[in-house]
């Protein structure tokens, strides 16, 4: 059996990603499952979504803590404490990450010791699809490190594609990304062909766990109550954006439309009156530049420059 | 009684009383609208909050608010406000807590809430003249669960439940509920509309509001990216759009009585607003749904004819 | 102190004037009604402190009381059957907030068909909610049960809900005579509620009902809440102890009759017990070594009370006056699970009775010791059985001939 597990943002595709992945194998003949992860978050929380492809019935459910091939649909993800991409990543894996670094450094930077495998997809979708949705370049990328052919990841990314889009064109050039995603990982050897590791143990067994008993504390403590104020800034959403805004201070009248536009809440006034914004925990919606009167915001890829 | 009005956004109270770091999306509409209700309303607050979006805005361990902060369930969060409200009273009449610990009590819920679910605790609340403030978040469809057809959805929209087919191409087929006229058939103090793209209109509807004891009532018009199929980036401009054509006409009503509060000068047709929002965009592809575009249009023109501006 | 001819709802409404409640939202419904129109004729003539206040339905009923407790008022509200089931999903909410409301329900048997009469199918449908539950037995323990409920929800310890359970119709519009406590004696059982985890004020901002995401986070709070609930075992036994010693009457968590001998013995709760009481009496007559096992904390569970109560019993009949549809008496399936590992455990017979008001007879009564003493001569144990006679049959063949069945 082969255990994929995709990492992306709520709203780049990691679902969609999965089911491309799924479908493709089911139409190849293999069994297969696909599921994803709802956490209650939102577009540009991290999620994640699993496929599961075996030449035997599958026998397993929930999530996949030991997978394969991981890909990781978001750099940032790798430093975000909301999702660990790379837990239960072992020797044999197969981490794939979209980046626009070289695989030697993504390794060094992230101390993987996993095989590494790099392309910039969001690049590619800009370019195909004019907007940052990765379900079927991801999931083209999943197929190839998969073992899976070529066709069965266009009939997979057709059928996906088509139950969420109406637009032909869109359905066709997702196929294409898919394809160009496909050809472009620099074919090298998956994680053992399918079937895989006959002898392997199901998840879970074998594996030393503490079960404790629970001791207990008064409702003053376990009442799920909260006696602090303002804490969500500890979460970071900062690292959700994919594009950041950037203030030219030549052109800003310090007129306030952006910070009163901004639904976070992030942009404050520096002490020449001039606004800034918390890169900490902007979502990079983008609402500022686009509201901005004079054009002094513009938006900038945020690619991960360690 | 007169109160002082603000006249630019550089008027707008400068604290920020609900923090970043929070799970809504990206460029969420309802989120602005809420960062601008709680600068007007400050932190001596308590939020009654329904279910819906905003029912993830304090996971635990965390909390935008400077404030308080109550999550009930769909259907009764006035009822809930009822209970803090007369739990304050009664604390601060028999000495317990001291009056400068009163909290203003705000319900906060989402449309589908609002319309629908919640209608019954909220006539209860209106009617009995409880001492709160009342927000809706309005997004036209069930978000939280996935964007479904909920009673505020309009005429023609795309919805997780009313995809256009081959039978119905029109997408929704009922047109949105008219809760404003619901809530003002009680004649509560003071009843708005407001809008995140105009948050002078939205906090002086605040300050006016406080001089009132009673419910003070708030819909928000609320662009919600992956519900309308639209950049995170144009949540503001759609709002501002929405008002322009006037499908979201800004008003209040004082004891019943209606006042526009911001009339465009000259309306802008309402295919600008439909024509770039994905639940829309069946009705101008692959053939263009004249007819439908040509009802909205009515719908729109009918209502400020019948307003007499 | 003194004595009046009390209806069990008078006398739930005095033990809410007693405890000095601070807020009463409310909901009308029968055959709890009387409770709320007491109160709030007392808060209309000042001879009560608190605010009444008519909501539009058992679900806001149920939040708002939930609201005020959590604001950090001493809260009293009321409801029966439909109603509890209408605000059912607020029970767990309540609950979950951790706040010590007090809750009583008159029982009356659910809908369809709809009916007016007791059954406590409504409140142990509840019984999973967090609430813990106190049923009672006579109107005078109605009123006692009241104010012992609040020492419990407010224990620093607990923090849970309670529900005070009685019969609609047997007890809730019944008259008995009632000891009415004096208020000062109630004001040194029971003094003033005072939260230091749960209260809304400007100078202390705080967020309750959180979200949570993930399984160990949710684990972990709602097991707190079980074993808060289970804390309860011992909390009650001192405020019991206490009440006994302020007031000179004691309530354990079970109650025997007639058991220090008893050889066979009937479990049963709430109003009808005292028929059971009298079943036992007349038994003993003609020479059965019989007795009767009331339960009156049904939340927590006293798992151990019960095990000690029925060691080396040679039979043991549990009388549900419920039905869980599909498997049974929900009572005989608790207790069942509580012998099962005991060694020296009873034959355990199930019975369903007094559903919908049903009145169980001298003659089903001694059925069930009938089929007590054959099982433990057989060792056989019975299939569980419905407590209805043929001339009930017969009037029901009457019934659906008019209505033109058959």
């Amino acid at each position: 059996m082969l255990r994929v597990r995709f990492h992306g943002r709520g709203g780049q595709g990691a679902k969609v990603a999965s089911r491309v992945l799924g479908t493709a194998a089911f139409l190849e003949g293999y069994y297969a499952q696909d599921f994803p992860l709802y956490g209650a978050e939102r577009r540009g929380a991290p999620i994640a979504a699993f496929t599961r492809i075996s030449k035997e019935p599958v026998l397993e459910r929930g999530v996949i803590a030991e997978p394969d091939i991981v890909i990781v649909m978001d750099e940032t993800l790798l430093s975000d404490p909301l999702s660990s991409p790379l837990a239960g990543v072992r020797e044999g894996c197969v981490v794939f990450i979209n980046t626009t670094h070289s695989r030697e450094e993504v390794r060094a930077k992230y101390k993987i010791t996993a095989q590494v495998i790099t392309l910039d997809i969001t690049k590619i979708s800009l370019d195909i699809l004019g907007r940052p949705v990765l379900s079927a370049l991801a999931g083209g990328v999943a197929a190839r490190l998969s073992g899976l052919k070529e066709d069965s990841l266009s009939k997979g990314v057709e059928k996906e594609t088509s139950e969420i889009i109406t637009d032909r064109s869109v359905i066709e050039k997702n196929i294409e990304a898919a394809v160009h995603c496909y050809n472009a990982v620099e074919s090298h050897p998956h994680p053992a062909p399918l079937p895989s590791r006959g002898t392997e143990v199901p998840e879970g067994e074998g594996r030393k766990t503490t079960v404790i008993t629970v001791p207990f504390e008064p409702a003053i403590t376990s009442s799920p109550a909260i006696n602090t104020t303002g804490s969500t800034p500890m979460r970071k959403t900062g690292n959700w954006r994919l594009f950041r805004p950037v203030w030219d201070y030549e052109k800003c009248t310090k007129c306030m439309t952006c910070v009163a536009r901004c639904p976070d809440g992030c942009i404050a006034l520096n002490e020449d009156g001039f606004p800034y914004t918390d890169y900490e925990n902007c979502k990079g919606c983008m609402i500022c530049a686009e509201e901005c009167p004079v054009k002094a915001i513009t938006a900038e890829r945020e690619v991960h420059s360690w | 009684m007169e109160t002082i009005t603000i006249k630019t956004l550089k008027d707008l109270p400068p604290e920020e009383n609900l923090l970043p770091g929070t799970a809504m999306c990206a460029g969420c509409g309802g989120l602005l609208a809420l960062r601008h209700c709680l600068k007007a309303l400050g932190d001596k607050t308590i939020i009654v909050n329904a279910a819906g979006c905003f029912t993830l805005l304090s996971i635990y361990p965390f909390t935008p608010f400077r404030n308080s902060w109550l999550y009930t369930a769909m259907a009764s969060a006035p009822a809930g406000a009822q209970g803090v409200r007369d739990a304050l009273d009664i604390l601060i009449r028999k000495g317990r807590i001291s009056p400068e610990e009163n909290l203003k009590v705000v319900v906060l819920t989402g449309d589908g809430t609002a319309y629908d679910m919640g209608l019954s605790s909220t006539s209860g609340a209106i009617y009995r003249n409880l001492d709160f403030y009342y927000i809706c978040y309005d997004n036209e469809a069930y978000g939280n669960t996935g964007f479904q057809w909920s009673p505020s959805s309009p005429f023609a929209s795309k919805t997780a439940t009313t995809m256009p087919g081959r039978i119905i191409p029109t997408g929704a087929e009922l047109s949105k509920k008219n809760l404003f006229e619901i809530w003002r058939s009680h004649k509560p103090p003071y009843l708005a509309t407001i809008s995140p793209a105009h948050p002078v209109d939205l906090v002086n509807k605040f300050k006016k509001a406080e001089q009132f004891k009673g419910p003070k009532l708030f819909i928000s018009l609320a662009p919600c990216p992956p519900g309308w199929g639209t950049e995170p980036s144009r949540s503001a401009n759609f709002a501002k759009l929405a008002v322009d054509t006037g499908i979201w006409a800004l008003k209040e009503a004082v004891y019943g009585e209606i006042r526009h509060t911001f009339i465009p000068k000259k309306f802008k047709p309402v295919e600008e607003y439909l024509k770039e929002q994905g639940r829309f965009a069946h009705l101008f592809k692959p053939v263009r749904q004249e007819e439908t575009i040509r009802k909205i249009q009515e719908m729109v023109d009918g209502y400020w004819k019948e307003a007499r501006i | 102190m003194k004595k009046e001819m009390l209806t069990g709802n008078s006398a739930a409404a005095w033990g809410v004037r007693l405890a000095e409640v601070d807020y009463i939202p409310a909901f009308p419904i029968t055959p709890q009604t009387e409770i709320i129109e007491s109160l709030s004729r007392w808060i209309c003539d000042g001879e009560m402190d608190a605010r009444f206040v008519t909501v539009d339905s058992e679900h806001s009923m149920i939040t708002a009381a939930g609201a005020a407790s959590a604001t950090g008022v001493r809260v009293f509200t009321a409801t029966s059957s439909q109603g509890l089931l209408y605000g059912f999903e607020m029970l767990y909410t309540v609950a979950g907030w951790r706040v010590p409301l007090v809750m009583v329900n008159v029982s009356r048997g659910v809908s369809a068909p709809i009916t007016l009469e007791a059954d406590h199918n409504d409140i142990l449908a509840a019984r999973d909610s967090g609430f813990l539950q106190i049923h009672c037995e006579n109107c005078q323990e109605v009123l006692d049960s009241v104010l012992m409920a609040y020492r419990l929800a407010e224990d620093e310890r607990i923090l849970l809900p309670v529900f005070v359970n009685m019969d609609g119709f047997q007890l809730s519009f019944t008259r008995e005579p009632v000891e009415i406590p004096e208020i000062e004696d109630v004001r040194r059982f029971l003094p003033q509620y005072q939260p230091k985890h749960a209260i809304f004020k400007a100078s202390q901002p705080m967020a309750q009902g959180i979200a949570v995401l993930g399984g160990p986070v949710y684990s972990y709070f709602k097991y707190q809440m079980h074993l808060a609930n289970r804390k309860g075992l011992d909390v009650y036994k001192e405020v019991s102890k206490e009440f006994e010693r302020v007031f000179g009457r004691r309530y354990d968590a079970v109650e025997g009759y007639m058991t220090d001998d008893a050889e066979y013995l009937l479990i049963m709760t709430n109003s009808f017990s005292t028929l059971g009481k009298a079943a036992v009496k007349r038994a003993r007559e003609s020479g059965i070594k019989a007795g009767l096992l009331r339960l009156r904390l049904i939340r927590p569970f006293p798992d151990d009370d019960i095990k000690n109560a029925l060691k080396g019993r040679k039979a043991v009949s549990v009388i549900d006056q419920n039905i869980s549809v599909g498997k049974g008496g929900i009572l005989y399936s608790e207790i069942a699970g509580v012998l099962y590992n005991e060694k020296d455990r009873p034959l355990l017979l199930s019975f369903i009775g007094g559903l919908g008001g049903k009145n169980i007879s001298p003659g089903e009564f001694d059925f069930i010791f009938d089929s007590m003493s054959k099982a433990a001569d057989t060792g056989e144990v019975p299939a569980p059985q419905l407590l209805y006679t043929e001339a009930e049959w017969k009037e029901m063949e009457r019934l659906k001939k008019i209505a033109g069945k058959m």
